[in-house]
């Protein structure tokens, strides 16, 4: 139905259109590589810097808004590109899973169990945006980790220029550039705690995010060597399964917590009116 | 998915699979011929599950399709499994991944990300701390207590 409603591109003018996208996707791809696995200790935990994290960081700078090298053509191209590339990486996980599916299908019960934790979305992150005075922004930042889906979600459920939609954006935005390194380093720092099976960490990388997911488990990876294909291969099933289920986890479950939670919380906890809509609206095409 | 087979094919030629190639070359020191089969693997199987995206009209992200058909395919009753799993293996699972960050990169809007207040970076770093450590916990209560680690 799409190919109706857009004129066919061909390849050659897919070609034309983005040489200077793909050849430079290439080089930061090769420079990020030769930079390599960085791993450092912070205290106990062990720190473990991807090249992923150094091509995030190098596009960015010659992204449009930095250096201007990418126009904002190309730009939207790169962003639509990226649930591409991402396939391959998918189905790695795919094959993990099936090379060891009796163990799967052991701790699928697990699996399905933990995804109830996704609620822990909600509960420090509520209470703490009340306190800092976030308003109505706070239902939509905190009901889910804000992904394209719930993202979407949220909009069709109060519209694109409600706080609450604003709030998810906000969380959408910070959450890629943010998210994808904290996510690793909260993984070492948690894993050095020992207080948690290897596995058990595993199946908490299905954050939604297959960015996340990645940068987490593959951080955990390094960590429990022994344990390298099972994190990647857990990880990746629980954030298949979130992928699944999220959007009516979310619609269902965590956002009518969210809400019970913030008209319970709010007149305790918030500071007066005063700090009403503090995060500004934004314009930008997401 | 606004994007024909055809495109997403040269897309994803052009920029996962000469990268991937290059990624495994340098961080894995695997060499290109080497390489070569594993990455066609993934590519034919993220091929095969987005074109099942497309065909089944359920709302359910493509990506799904994608781990299930690799899983399909790697599981025991697939009769392609080992040379499947022989090949992938030789993939650094962190190959494919470099480009993804690249593109992501490249596509951000970092306007409106420095725009963001800094209540709203608090509140997102506690929202995935959070679902991590509650999910941990979730998994760490049930393994410990059906035994699924033994």
């Amino acid at each position: 139905m799409e190919s109706t409603a857009q004129p066919r591109q061909s390849i050659w003018g897919n070609l034309k259109d983005n040489y200077r996208l793909y050849l430079a996707a290439f080089i930061i791809v090769t420079i990020a590589e030769f930079i390599g696995v960085k791993t450092f200790h912070v205290g106990s935990a062990l720190i473990v810097l991807y090249p992923m994290l150094f091509a995030i960081v190098i596009s960015v700078l010659l992204g449009r808004d930095i250096l201007r090298f990418f126009t904002k053509k190309e730009a939207k191209k790169a962003s639509s590109l990226v649930l591409v590339v991402i396939t391959p990486f998918m189905a790695k996980v795919g094959v993990l899973a099936g090379a060891n599916l009796p163990e799967l299908v052991n701790v699928g019960p697990a699996l399905a169990f933990q995804e109830l934790g996704h609620v822990g979305t909600i509960l420090l992150a509520l209470p703490v945006a009340l306190l800092l005075g976030v308003k109505k922004e706070a239902i939509g930042a905190t009901s889910s980790t804000c992904r394209d889906k719930d993202y979407g979600l949220i909009c069709h459920l109060y519209g694109s220029d409600s706080p609450e939609a604003r709030g998810a954006l906000s969380i959408y935005i910070i959450g890629f550039l943010i998210g994808t390194v904290y996510i690793g380093f909260l993984a070492s720092i948690v894993a050095s705690l020992n207080f948690f099976h290897p596995l058990a960490l595993a199946m908490a990388c299905g954050i939604g995010s297959g960015v996340m997911m990645a940068a987490a488990s593959g951080t955990l990876a390094a960590i429990y060597p022994d344990y390298a294909d099972q994190i990647i291969m857990l990880a990746g099933a629980s954030d298949m399964l979130a992928a699944i289920v999220g959007i009516y986890f979310t619609l269902f479950i965590s956002l009518p917590i969210t809400k019970k939670l913030y008209y319970f919380l709010e007149p305790k906890l918030s500071r007066g009116n005063s700090r009403h809509g503090n995060t500004k609206k934004l314009k930008g095409d997401v | 998915m606004t994007m024909n087979l055809r495109n997403w094919t040269v897309s994803l030629l052009l920029t996962s699979v000469v990268t991937t190639l290059m990624a495994n070359l340098i961080g894995n020191d695997v060499s290109i011929a080497e390489s070569i089969p594993g990455v066609l693997s993934l590519s034919a199987i993220a091929f095969v599950g987005i074109a099942l995206g497309k065909l089944i009209p359920l709302k359910i992200p493509p990506i799904v399709y994608v781990v299930l058909t690799g899983m399909v395919v790697a599981s025991p009753i697939s009769p392609i499994a080992q040379p499947i799993i022989d090949s992938t293996a030789k993939i650094s699972f962190m190959a494919p991944i470099t480009i993804v960050g690249t593109l992501a990169g490249i596509g951000l809007d970092f306007k409106s990300f420095i725009s963001q207040s800094w209540k709203m970076v608090i509140v997102a770093i506690l929202v995935f701390t959070g679902t991590f450590l509650i999910q941990a916990t979730f998994a760490e209560i049930f393994l410990n207590v059906t035994n699924a680690f033994d």
